[in-house]
């Protein structure tokens, strides 16, 4: 606390930035490194899927192939989604949203942030000597002979972004349960800061079991250990359940932020109060807890008893239920509201609601065993994890950056590019991901750098759409960038939303409140009716 | 347009067929779920976007009745799609009795076939048609993805485990020949891992299997 509200002496970068145990600038330098990561990650992917515009694969060899398609996915789950959705909009909002000064433990989470640069830049680094190639799953025994420091490097990185996440699961466990403003109960919570509770919990129990994963992994690389040999009495199955007890959790994890940034941006655009807070609230909970009793369902094909799947199916369909409500809450929340078209309501709306959904139906397919022997390893699955984690995460991110980009600034995106971006993003995710449904169905295998011919023409759809993807995110960024030094100045409040967040100045003074606030009811209001005049009044500074 | 692949492949089996009819059920359902949500999601957008009348929204938190309706709907959908499946599972998992047993091995980059009667190939899958076929499957070195579109079943192929599946083509489909792609990742080559299957009656399959043994053995030198 005394370190947060310490006024510096003197302004400089290494004071500002390097030295702040400020979890607003934590969280600033957590977006933006993850933003630079998602450029990253995201000309891996171009390169995956230039490699498949042709059959034949001429555009890099198998080898060079395999190593692209596993630093997308590393990057993008382990340097870009988590980080953005926990490190970035957890810590900046978080504090905020409790009405506390500053995270629990500020200077574990300025380690937080320090050890995830660490693991992006061992990544980077690594790179030049030798990239990983067995995929963001890493099973042995391929990885285990696979040549080269690729893997190590891999699980490295996998480490340092794990133990950036339990400690960081740590601080926002504490912050929320300790340092809540006088008044502000679990039950006037923000709903953002809900998902961040359950979220933290997933990463407090699951980052452990991918971490011996891992680490046995590496033991079994260079110390001549067996837990994954089959021939000394290892097992490959055992690294899989592991993986996966731990993944499944984190495909929630790189979710359930995301569904709380939604929570936040219908009401705001509709006028209304949250439908249903605490079903919304709730369904968290359920979503967090039955996650841990889904993990074979990966697993469905890979060794176990074709009848061992069918507890996991059932708990698999199950888990939609909950997220089915909140779809339903969300809707509802639309319903008989007055809707503002901003840039963040489309991306909430039409773009998050309007694509996760195809994502959650597919998943209700795969859930399914008898289907899942058919689908699993085809593209159908890559279409999935594509429409929940682009269709999903990343529309909640665009959400959720547009929405809070005049807070964290002070000032406002220039709007029309903010559409335009927004169109690319929308077209560019169903015409990339919706064709590999087709190329699944029909048998195309996933992680092929070459396939059979009659797969050319929606591979060649799907490039297309990648490249639609590239231009939108060059131009939504460019304007975050452009805007943050020439956008146009704004009040503190530009949309009228009601967490505490926006009753403080933009930016928030360092220390958040002149005054700790009290807080009397749940943020989810009634909008007063407003007159013409403000809606038109200029928005001045 | 010929030969562009955008749906399921044909149906080989018996077993194929009641899958895709158990994948067009549930199609049906998230389909129809799917409209609905699209159709409210674009109604109340438009419906209900701010204009000079409409400057703000209606002052609810939430309604019970429609919490209970919308749990409880998707959860006995959900729950009758599983025990549905069910079945389909358990038919899967055991095999008719007496079938051929072919025995497949993965290898970094290529399937091994084993037959009954001591034939050995790569990549080169025979089958009997109108009889049960048990493949009893492992791999030599890294895990494989041992996947038959048409018969819309897969099983990995671990190194000291072995896995199983089963099916029966249709004699209709005889003197046709399917893909046998590798399907989980297993290195360099994973793309090119790929064995053709083609059925046969059980006559010819009796006679190939007795050919190939013979012309392996002198190849062998014997
Ligand atoms: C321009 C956007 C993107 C494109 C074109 C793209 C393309 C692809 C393709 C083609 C694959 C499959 C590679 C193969 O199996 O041969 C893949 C895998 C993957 N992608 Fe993306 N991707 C994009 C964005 C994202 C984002 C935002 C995420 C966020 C987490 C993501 C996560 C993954 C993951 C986790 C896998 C691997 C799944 C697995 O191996 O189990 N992708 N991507
Ligand atoms: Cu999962
Ligand atoms: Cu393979």
């Amino acid at each position: 606390m005394e370190a947060a509200m310490r006024i510096p002496a003197r302004k400089s970068f290494f004071r500002d930035w390097i030295c702040t145990v400020d979890h607003k600038k934590i969280g600033i330098m957590y977006g933006v490194t993850a933003l630079f990561f998602f450029l990253v990650g995201g000309l891996f992917a171009l390169g995956v899927r230039t490699e498949l515009w042709t059959p034949y694969g001429r555009f890099v060899d198998s080898q060079t192939y395999n190593e692209f398609y596993t630093m997308h996915a590393t990057v993008m789950v382990f340097l870009v989604i988590i980080p953005l959705l926990t490190g970035a909009f957890g810590n900046y909002l978080v504090p905020l949203q409790v009405g506390a000064r500053d995270m629990a433990f500020p200077r574990m989470n300025a380690l937080s942030y320090w050890l995830y640069l660490v693991s992006g830049l061992t990544l980077m680094i690594g790179m030049f000597f030798g990239m990983p190639d067995a995929g963001w799953t890493s099973y042995p025994p391929y990885s285990i002979q696979s040549q080269g420091p690729g893997i190590d490097i891999w699980v490295m990185t996998v480490h340092l972004a794990g133990l950036a996440s339990i400690l960081g699961s740590i601080n926002f466990i504490v912050t929320i349960i300790k340092m809540r403003a006088p008044g502000m109960t679990f039950n006037r919570m923000p709903l953002f800061t809900w998902s961040m509770f359950v979220t933290a919990f997933m990463q407090l129990f699951a980052t452990p079991a991918l971490a011996g994963a891992v680490t046995t992994l590496l033991l079994d690389r260079h110390f001549g250990t067996v837990f994954y040999t089959a021939a000394q009495g290892g097992d490959p199955m055992l690294y899989q359940h592991l993986f996966w007890f731990y993944s499944h959790p984190a495909v929630y994890i790189m979710i359930l932020p995301g569904f709380g940034i939604i929570s936040e941006v219908l009401p705001v655009f509709a006028r209304k109060p949250i439908f249903g807070y605490h079903a919304i609230a709730y369904s968290s909970v359920a979503i967090g807890f039955l996650g841990f009793f889904v993990w074979a369902h990966h697993m469905f094909v890979a060794g176990m008893a074709m009848s061992a799947g069918i507890p996991f199916m059932i708990s698999s369909l199950i888990i939609a239920v909950p997220t089915s409500v909140k779809i339903f809450n969300w809707l509802a929340t639309i319903w008989g509201g007055a809707v503002e078209y901003e840039v963040p309501m489309m991306f909430a709306s039409l773009g998050f609601i309007g694509s996760f959904i195809i994502g959650g139906f597919s998943g209700v397919i795969v859930a399914n065993v008898p289907l899942d022997m058919a689908l699993h390893d085809t593209y159908f699955v890559v279409a999935h994890i594509h429409y929940v984690l682009f269709g999903g995460s990343v529309m909640t991110i665009m959400a959720g950056i547009f929405f809070w980009f005049p807070k964290v600034t002070g000032r406002m995106f220039h709007k029309t590019w903010g559409y335009v971006g927004f169109w690319f993003y929308f077209v560019g995710t169903q015409v990339t991901f919706f064709p590999m449904h087709l190329l699944g169905l029909a048998g195309m295998p996933r992680r092929y750098a070459t396939y059979a011919p009659e797969f050319h023409l929606w591979n060649q759809v799907a490039t297309i759409g990648s490249y639609i993807l590239g231009v939108g995110t060059i131009i939504l960024l460019v304007n975050l960038m452009v805007s943050a030094k020439y956008g146009r100045k704004v009040e503190n409040n530009p949309w009228n939303a009601r967490t505490l967040e926006w009753t403080v100045s933009s930016p928030p003074p360092e220390h958040n409140f002149d005054e700790i606030p009290v807080v009397t009811e749940n943020p989810y209001q009634p909008y007063p009716d407003l007159e013409p005049e403000t809606e038109s009044a200029p928005a001045g500074a | 347009m010929p030969n562009v692949a955008s749906w399921l492949p044909p149906a080989l089996t018996q077993m194929a067929q009641r899958v895709d009819s158990l994948f067009y059920i549930v199609l049906g359902i998230v389909a129809a779920f799917f409209v609905i949500v699209e159709v409210l999601l674009i109604t109340f957008l438009i419906r209900y976007r701010r204009t000079r009348k409409n400057r703000t929204g209606k002052g609810v938190h939430g309604n019970n009745l429609f919490e209970i309706i919308w749990t409880l709907v998707p959860t006995v959908i959900l729950v009758f799609m599983g025990v549905i499946s069910v079945k389909y599972v358990y038919a899967q998992q055991t095999p008719p009795p007496h079938p051929v047993v072919i025995k497949v091995t993965g290898h970094m980059w290529y399937w091994e076939f084993q037959y009954p009667n001591g034939l050995d190939t790569r990549n080169v899958l025979d089958v009997p048609a109108g009889q049960p076929v048990l493949f009893d499957i492992t791999s030599a070195d890294v895990i494989h993805g041992f996947y038959i579109p048409a018969v819309r079943v897969q099983q990995d192929a671990l190194p000291g485990r072995q896995t199983q599946f089963w099916m029966q083509a249709d004699t209709k489909d005889i003197g046709q020949s399917f893909p046998v792609p590798c399907d989980q990742f297993c290195g360099v080559d994973h793309s090119k891992m790929h064995a053709t299957m083609t059925v046969l009656s059980p006559s010819d399959f009796q006679q190939w299997e007795a050919s190939q043994l013979q012309k392996q053995k002198a190849s062998s030198g014997s």
